[in-house]
This record gives C-alpha cells, sequence and structure tokens, in this order.
C-alpha cells in the first residue's frame, strides 16, 4: 500500500500561500472590480457599486489618453530593451577582462545605480536636466549650443526618462552577466585560442552562444520591466509635457488613485496583465531549446 | 522599475479586504465618547496647531490628537481612511479637494447642527466662502478655516530700469509690458505662467464677466470671456513672454529678475522675504490685473469639516467654533502665516497695517473658489491644461485643442 506523500505539499504550502494571497487574489479581484463601476463612494458604500459589464472595456479601448499610454509604453520598451541588454552585455564582457583591484571597484561602480534610491536619482537628474540651471545645458553653452528642453519637450523627455531608466537598469544586468561569464568553461577559450581565433571571433562564436540562457532571462525580465515602467518617469516628469512620458502603469495609476476611478483602472490593469503574459507566453514558447557542448 | 501593475492590484484587495473588515467594525468598533478628538491637519503645521488649540483643551479638558497629513498624500490617505470606515473626527480639506471628499461620503452634513453653533454662521466668513457658497450638492459640509488668494508680484526695480513706472492693472498692459520686458534678451522674460497652474485661465475668464459654468451647473468653456482668456494665455506665449520650460523655477526666475512679473499665493512673499532679503523694497504685491470686466482672483484654502461617522460631533464642533473666533485666526496668522477667514479678522487693524497683508485682503474682497466640480484636480482642471498647453507648447490647432476640451467637459456638474 503506498503512502501519501504529504512532505513535498508542506514544503511548498507556505510559498503557495502567499502567491495566492499576494499575487492570485489580487488578480482575480482587479479582473472582478473591472466589470464593476467602482469609484471612491464604492468604498465607502457596497450599494454604491454598479455592474457594467465590459463597459470599462468599450471605454478603455475608445479613451485616447489609453492609447497615448499604450503608444509610449511600446516606445520605451523599444529604445530600452536593446539598449538595457546591448550595454550590460557589453560591459560584463569588457569587466570580465581582467580581475585586477581596478575591475573589482568597476563592478561596484556599475552596480551604484541599481541600489541607489530613486527619489535621490530623481533629484539628481532634475537637476542635471534642468532647463536654466542644469549641467547639461551649461555644457551645451560652453560650445555655443542653444538650451535643449530635456524635461519640457515632448519628444527629447521621452529619451531623457528612458536614459534615466537605461542608466538604472543597466547594474543588476551586468551582475547576472558576469555570473553568467564565470560558468564559460576555460577549455573551450584556450582550445579558440590554440586554434588562433582572435578575442573578438572567441567573444562572438563561443561566448555569446554560451551566455544564451542569461541573455534569454535578461531579456525576458528587462521587457516586463520596461512594460511596468513607472518610476523614472514618475519622479522626473509626472508623465508630462503633455503625457509624451505617460507609461501604461502612470495612466492605471492616475486614473486610479488620482480619478478614484478603481473599476477603469482594474479593467486596464488586466489588460497591461494579459499583454505581458502574452508577451512572455511568446518568447518562452519562440526560445530554442539548448544546444548540449 | 518594481511591479507596479500588482502594486495596484493588490492595493485594490486590501482595499476590498478592508471593506470587508470595516462592514463587521463600523457597527460596535467606534471609539469611546470621552476619548480625544483627532484632528487632521494638512502639510507640516501640526505643532504650530497644537500650540494655537492648547487653551480650548485646557478649557474644555477634551484631548486633542494632532495628525499631520502631508499635502501630497491626502488622496491616499482619504481611499484608506472612507475603505477602512475609520477617520479623524474633525479634518482641514482644501477647497479643491472638497467636492471629492464629500462625494465620497467622507464629511457629515452640518446643516442641522448650525443652528446650535452661532458661531459657524456663513456671514461671519467672508463672501463667497461661508455657508451654500462651498455647499456640496446643497448641503452645508464644511467651515471656512484658512484663505489663500492670488495676487501679482512684480520687480519694480527691473520694470522701472525698462520704462515702466507702475505694476500693470490690466490684462491688456500686463501682456503689453511684459513683451517690453522680454525684450530684454536671449532667457530675459516678461511674465511666468506655471504649466500646472489650472485656477489662472479660469481667473482670467473671471476677469472678463464670465464663468466656466453655465446657468444649469454644467461645466462650459464654449464662452466669448473664455475665448478671450485663451487669447490672453496664447497671447503671452506667443509674445515669447513666458519660459516654455516646465522646469522653470518661479521664486528663482523672480528674484534673478528673469521673469519679473508673476501671480501667485503669498507663500511666494515668504519665499522672497526669506532667500532674497536684499531685494527689500524691490518687488512688490498688488491686486490681480483687470480682464474687461474686474480684477477677481482665486479664492483658494481650506475648510474644517466633521469626519461622517466621528462620534463626538458636538466636541468637533465646538472646536471649530473656537478655531473660527477672529482671535484664533489671528494667532494662526501669527504662528503659521496663514490667512484668515473670519470677516472680523480680515478686518482687524493691528493686522492690516502689514502692507502685504492689506493687498491680500483687498484682493480676498474680491476673489472666488473654484466651482465645486468633481475633482477638479485630475479631471476638469487637468484637461483645460491640457488644452491650452497642447496649443502654446506643441503647436497644436487652436479649435481643435478648444473643440477637444468642450468635448471632455460637457456635461460635467457642480450639482
Amino acid at each position: 500500500m503506498r503512502t501519501l506523500k504529504l512532505t513535498p505539499y508542506v514544503f511548498v504550502t507556505p510559498a503557495m500561500l502567499l502567491l495566492i494571497a499576494f499575487g492570485v487574489l489580487p488578480l482575480v479581484v482587479a479582473l472582478a472590480v473591472s466589470f464593476t463601476d467602482m469609484d471612491i463612494s464604492g468604498l465607502a458604500n457596497w450599494g454604491n457599486v454598479g455592474f457594467a459589464g465590459l463597459e470599462n472595456y468599450e471605454r478603455l479601448f475608445t479613451d485616447p489618453d489609453f492609447w497615448q499610454a499604450f503608444g509610449n509604453t511600446f516606445f520605451f520598451a523599444v529604445i530600452g530593451v536593446p539598449a538595457i541588454v546591448g550595454a550590460s552585455l557589453a560591459v560584463a564582457l569588457l569587466l570580465a577582462r581582467s580581475d585586477s583591484r581596478f575591475y573589482r571597484a568597476l563592478r561596484s561602480f556599475y552596480f551604484i545605480p541599481a541600489i541607489t534610491g530613486i527619489v535621490a536619482i530623481s533629484l539628481v537628474w532634475a537637476y542635471l536636466y534642468n532647463t536654466q540651471f542644469g549641467l547639461f545645458n551649461w555644457l551645451l553653452s560652453l560650445v555655443g549650443v542653444p538650451p535643449v528642453q530635456w524635461l519640457s519637450d515632448p519628444l527629447i523627455a521621452k529619451f531623457s526618462v528612458a536614459f534615466v531608466a537605461i542608466w538604472r537598469g543597466t547594474g543588476l544586468n551586468i551582475i547576472i552577466f558576469l555570473a553568467a561569464l564565470q560558468g564559460v568553461p576555460k577549455e573551450y577559450t584556450e582550445a579558440a585560442a590554440l586554434d588562433g581565433a582572435s578575442t573578438w571571433r572567441t567573444t562572438r562564436s563561443i561566448v555569446i552562444p554560451l551566455l544564451r540562457f542569461a541573455i534569454f532571462f535578461v531579456t525576458v525580465t528587462t521587457i516586463i520591466s520596461w512594460l511596468q515602467f513607472f518610476d523614472e518617469p514618475f519622479v522626473l516628469t509626472d508623465g508630462g509635457p503633455l503625457g509624451a512620458t505617460t507609461s501604461m502603469s502612470i495612466f492605471l495609476y492616475k486614473e486610479g488613485f488620482r480619478l478614484n476611478q478603481f473599476g477603469y483602472a482594474s479593467a486596464g490593469s488586466v489588460v497591461l496583465f494579459v499583454i505581458i503574459a502574452l508577451i512572455t507566453a511568446l518568447q518562452l514558447r519562440l526560445r530554442r531549446p539548448d544546444v548540449e557542448y | 522599475m518594481k511591479s507596479y501593475a500588482k502594486a495596484a492590484l493588490a492595493a485594490a484587495t486590501v482595499a476590498a479586504l478592508g471593506l470587508a473588515v470595516s462592514g463587521c467594525a463600523s457597527d460596535g468598533g467606534q471609539a469611546a465618547d470621552d476619548g480625544p478628538l483627532t484632528v487632521w491637519i494638512m502639510g507640516d503645521s501640526g505643532t504650530n496647531f497644537e500650540q494655537l488649540v492648547a487653551p480650548w483643551v485646557e478649557e474644555s479638558g477634551t484631548e486633542v490628537e494632532v495628525v499631520a497629513v502631508p499635502w501630497d498624500g491626502i488622496d491616499e490617505r482619504l481611499t484608506t481612511a472612507v475603505a477602512s470606515g475609520s477617520g479623524p473626527d474633525v479634518l482641514q480639506v482644501g477647497l479643491s479637494k472638497l467636492r471629492t471628499f464629500a462625494d465620497a461620503g467622507a464629511l457629515l452634513a452640518l446643516d442641522d447642527q448650525l443652528a446650535e453653533h452661532p458661531g459657524l454662521a456663513a456671514e461671519n466668513f467672508a463672501a463667497g466662502i461661508g455657508g451654500e457658497a462651498s455647499a456640496v450638492a446643497g448641503e452645508i459640509v464644511s467651515i471656512p478655516w484658512v484663505s489663500d488668494t492670488r495676487v501679482l508680484f512684480t520687480r519694480t526695480d527691473v520694470l522701472a530700469e525698462n520704462g515702466i513706472d507702475a505694476p500693470p492693472t490690466t490684462w491688456e498692459q500686463l501682456r503689453a509690458d511684459a513683451k517690453t520686458l522680454a525684450a530684454r534678451g536671449e532667457g530675459q522674460y516678461g511674465y511666468y505662467i506655471p504649466q500646472w497652474d489650472s485656477p489662472l485661465p479660469v481667473v482670467m475668464t473671471w476677469s472678463n464677466g464670465g464663468d466656466i459654468i453655465d446657468s444649469d451647473g454644467n461645466v462650459d468653456f464654449d464662452t466669448p470671456e473664455f475665448n478671450e482668456a485663451v487669447d490672453l494665455y496664447t497671447g503671452l506665449y506667443a509674445d515669447g513672454s513666458v519660459p516654455t520650460n516646465s522646469d522653470f523655477d518661479q521664486a528663482q526666475g523672480f528674484i534673478s529678475g528673469v521673469a519679473p512679473m508673476l501671480i501667485s499665493g503669498p507663500y511666494l512673499a515668504k519665499t522672497i522675504a526669506d532667500s532674497a532679503p536684499e531685494l527689500e523694497g524691490e518687488w512688490q504685491v498688488t491686486t490681480v490685473p483687470e480682464g474687461s470686466a474686474s480684477a477677481t482672483s482665486l479664492f483658494a484654502g481650506s475648510n474644517l469639516a466633521v469626519w461622517h461617522n466621528s462620534t463626538q460631533v458636538d466636541a468637533s464642533l465646538d472646536l471649530i467654533e473656537f478655531l473660527s473666533e477672529p482671535e484664533t485666526q489671528l494667532e494662526w496668522y501669527a504662528i503659521n502665516g496663514e490667512l484668515p477667514t473670519a470677516v472680523e479678522a480680515l478686518e482687524n487693524e493691528e493686522f492690516l497695517s502689514d502692507p502685504l497683508v492689506a493687498v491680500y485682503s483687498e484682493q480676498l474682497a474680491d476673489a472666488r473658489i473654484l466651482p465645486l466640480v468633481p475633482n477638479w484636480d485630475g479631471g476638469v482642471g487637468a484637461e483645460l491644461l491640457t488644452a491650452l498647453n497642447s496649443i502654446v507648447l506643441n503647436g497644436e490647432d487652436r479649435d481643435a485643442a478648444l473643440d477637444s476640451l468642450y468635448a471632455k467637459t460637457e456635461g460635467i456638474s457642480i450639482n
């Protein structure tokens, strides 16, 4: 007679409970709320909450502000994801070339932006970008370039905000790539050197293919974080000027917490969740199985 | 870039759970009647407020617990308090938030209690603020507390250097003077329009004798007076008189003389006096310029209200009555710098002896509160700014931008 194996379930229960309480349940609640017209008077009294059917979704898809936020989010992702993956991979490859004290110091240097508080970052960058007193415009004025409206021009503001996020986002990914580089067996690079391959050739044909899993992981997490882009525009521009840096998350935050339209914001968050889930699923599907070396 | 979408979902759940819990708690879970009165004061003036109410605490024997709520945390604080059902007893509500708070059912209707508290009658307060003027849906939910208005700040030295003897008294003059001042050179401006200042276009409309609310109580921007205001607003930009960068610092711009004219509140006078004492005598405040009809300005400020399920309504109203006394309000001006709302305090001679205060007081006599539309800051006000700023900053077509504003705000009612 087989005994029921309880042990695995006991180990899995705490994590499951937390996941259900803070992951699955909020999602279900948001899904339910998205079919209602819940606002702040509904919070005070359930009686004021009415069933709205698909109304929130219909409104969402005809709301120009939503489409602007949608477009901005993809603009940010298209700029940000390749920039972060490319820059952190390049920096990691360079940092891995030596283990000297200087290089070790550089590693911590690149990690600093990732561990600095966003409020401090926003203060410093807001000063750097300031049109009248900012460092960038002062440097430009030295070579006779007129002041640039870093955070006030709708198009330039997009790049300014994205740049801060790229600067801040590379640190952690550099660490991930450096760790993955430790796992590249020395035998392969030595064999390549014996065959007379150049450093560039070795990197391109041996090291990068072996980093494939790390690159995949960094790409997936970076795409998700850019689709949920929030901190930098929130602290630097509050979604402005004229909505030019309003990402989907900022749009949802404003609808939910400034306009108190919880039903509408929930509908938006469900849409964002579905988009992220679809894109992530697509990436997992497209990923080719690992080749064994 | 953490998972804010998830955070939003989590907040929704917490709110939902809070609802469930409050459903059980609100029946019997209220604090005992003799507990301290909880008062929410906005901003960082909590300590000053404790000092202000100390005499009342001694006299009445009721403890007062002051909670200072930061201005930018008000919305979140309100949402959690409404969701959990446990709020303060007395709270300060900014006029621009009054409608939102009342709509949420957070404020107690005071109509029935007012008879027992003669000190709270509308006629004790500046015109256009007490009683019906700040009633929401026909119910009086708040009592005037501190007032705030907008006046014209000018750098008299900069104006004089450019041949302008006196601050402009009409918008037409202001526009011409601003153009003269902007012609001083690259990076110099004549006037400053804060890109977040949604009351400004409304003030301009008022000064032309118009309103943004029609006779049925609906928001209506499609009027000749508003169109005149738009001409003025866009004209100032078209003249190159106004900085176009959103990070322009008004205090810095005024002190450095880059923007020697602007409309702001009394807090700017304090900032200038504190950070540039050497400018003493080189700047002055005057009432806002006149349009084609009047020199009306904005009446901002805060009211006091009683939380909807407070168990100490009488004590709360006693406290509010104490705070409405002219002496208390003058004391508050002395320790915290906020202007009174009580008529007697506003007419106090000692108070008026300060030349700045005399101007504020004169302006308060011709000032109006923003119409109490639902969620001005996030809704109508935001749409108004988007429309105007898209014209002046992005070169959007004026008619298209205004049509979109009319369409978006149509049918929003103050009732």
